[in-house]
């Protein structure tokens, strides 16, 4: 119970720093050199293969994008 | 290194370049999209322990990028799934014998066996097709087609996005929305929820074929936080309705010793015909001077009862520009659907719904993994291996014999792949 309590706070916590700070957040266009680096990109074939294992041995699935799923899954 | 500093130099030279121009990539497009042709495949191989389910899988993905940011892509993946399932039934002390989904034939379990079903077998094909295009300077959208097929289940799907930056393109906004219709053609048919296995030759308890529909949607923001580190959040909800039984799936009812009872005492499981998941995402993405780290948190609830919890870590550690190792660590938890049972009791009330389907249940997984990946002038290989461990808690209390059994044992999967990815 202590993990589901502390994994519950510690998203709440991300959650409203995040929504509270946006504003005033970024960098310039020359600022972005990091960003544009391949490696801060989602890889989007790994993450396909893992939303289909999980989809189809874990009750939930999606979050980043659409819950995805199109499969019978057993 | 000297030749990854010229590198940064050069993003940094393109970056404020494109800002001159007025086209400098937005937070959700930024690299990995220069113009021209990509190809990225991927051989999977997924194996779980004790004989169970093992998946073969082949997944080819092409997109064409054009210099205004449009982009057509498209992906093929074939899987071959052999091996056997847990068939929800519980083990008791003597032989059990169950009919073949198809009522054409009988299987039998060994006394003191988890009942698994070694008929599983199937050839799942999968197509997705996606174009997206820019409107102006800070606006895109994207549509997308899906389509999968296997055996006994075909699913088609249609999906849309819609993406505006604001403030100076550090914000992007987000919203989308997908339509899937699934049809569902089990072998022997579908069966009626709770109604008993019937033996050979009688499919009393089943009829023909059915659907389901899923209407997904989605909203998100990503921000850059820094000139190192940028942070997505979005919230999905989805929402399903129609026959949501896994068709294949039993449930045990037993007598007060803990046994099967009756004639008849394996019912099919029966699930809510309706389904709606709530979604939170958050993910932060961390630039060091050579490597990257990628951290996020992902909390689901349904209307089903189940929580979930997930925690997930990602560390790119670029030895050179060329090679990096990227260790990865999963942790995932979830309560039971409120229905979930892992058998019935006779002399009790049915309930209105019910499933032994261990993927309901009260559990916890881990995924420890790491990828190796090496660029050459021939285009990126990529190698994977990660390891899967999931262990779920029946219900609560037990009966007689069943206290003896690990009623829901443990899951243990190998999952290794290979990549190559060019750019054309």
């Amino acid at each position: 119970m202590m993990i589901r309590t502390a994994l519950r706070l510690a998203g709440i916590l991300v959650t409203s720093v995040t929504l509270s700070a946006c504003s005033g957040l970024g960098v310039k266009p020359w600022e972005r050199d990091l960003h544009a680096r391949e490696d801060m990109q989602p890889n989007g074939m790994d993450m396909a293969i893992d939303d289909h294992i999980y989809f189809s041995k874990e009750a939930s699935s999606g979050g980043r994008s659409f819950a995805g799923g199109g499969c019978g899954c057993n | 290194m000297q030749l990854k500093k010229f590198a940064s130099l050069g993003g940094a030279l393109a970056a404020a370049t494109c800002g001159l121009l007025g086209s400098q990539p937005s937070v959700a497009s930024a690299a990995g999209e220069e113009a021209g042709w990509q190809s990225d495949t991927s051989l999977l191989y997924y194996g779980e322990s004790d004989s169970r389910v093992t998946d073969v899988s082949l997944r080819t993905a092409l997109r064409r990028a054009w210099d205004d940011g449009s982009k057509l892509s498209g992906s093929l993946t074939l899987d071959s799934l052999t091996g056997a399932s847990p068939t929800g039934a519980v083990p008791t002390d003597s032989v059990q014998t169950f009919t073949r989904p198809s009522g054409k034939g009988q299987y039998t379990i060994g006394s003191n066996e988890q009942p698994l079903d070694d008929t599983f077998k199937d050839t799942r094909i999968a197509l997705t097709a996606n174009w997206d295009q820019p409107l102006g300077d800070a606006m895109r959208y994207g549509v997308g087609l899906t389509f999968s097929t296997e055996y006994d289940y075909r699913h088609m799907g249609a999906n849309g996005r819609f993406e505006h930056d604001f403030n100076q393109r550090n914000t992007t906004l987000q919203v989308g929305m997908a339509y899937a219709r699934d049809s569902i053609d089990p072998v022997g048919g579908a069966p009626i929820g709770l109604h008993p296995m019937k033996g050979q030759g009688d499919s009393s308890s089943k009829l023909g074929n059915d659907s389901k529909s899923v209407i997904d949607l989605l909203i998100g923001v990503t921000q850059v936080v820094s000139r190192r580190s940028l942070l997505d959040l979005s919230y999905t909800y989805s929402r399903a309705g129609g026959y949501l039984n896994d068709p294949y799936k039993l449930l045990t009812v037993v007598d007060n010793t803990g046994r099967p009872v009756g004639v008849d005492p394996y019912l099919y499981e029966s699930r809510p015909d309706a389904r709606a998941k709530h979604g939170l995402f958050s993910e932060w993405r961390y630039a060091f001077d050579e490597d990257s780290l990628a951290l996020s948190y992902r909390y689901m609830f349904d209307d089903w009862g189940i929580k979930s919890h997930t925690l997930e870590g990602r560390y790119r550690w670029n030895f050179d520009e060329r090679t990096y190792l990227e260790p990865h660590l999963r942790y995932y938890m979830q309560s039971a659907a409120d229905f979930y049972r892992t058998y019935l009791e006779s002399g009790a009330t049915l309930p209105v719904n019910a499933s032994s389907d261990y993927r309901l249940a009260d559990l916890d997984a881990w995924t420890a993994g790491i990828k190796f990946a090496h660029k050459t002038s021939l285009g990126e290989f990529s190698a994977r291996l990660e390891y899967y461990r999931q262990t779920a808690n029946p219900q609560p209390g037990g009966v007689g014999l069943l206290n003896t059994y690990d009623l829901v044992p443990p899951l243990t999967a190998i999952i290794g792949q290979i990549g190559y990815r060019l750019n054309f």
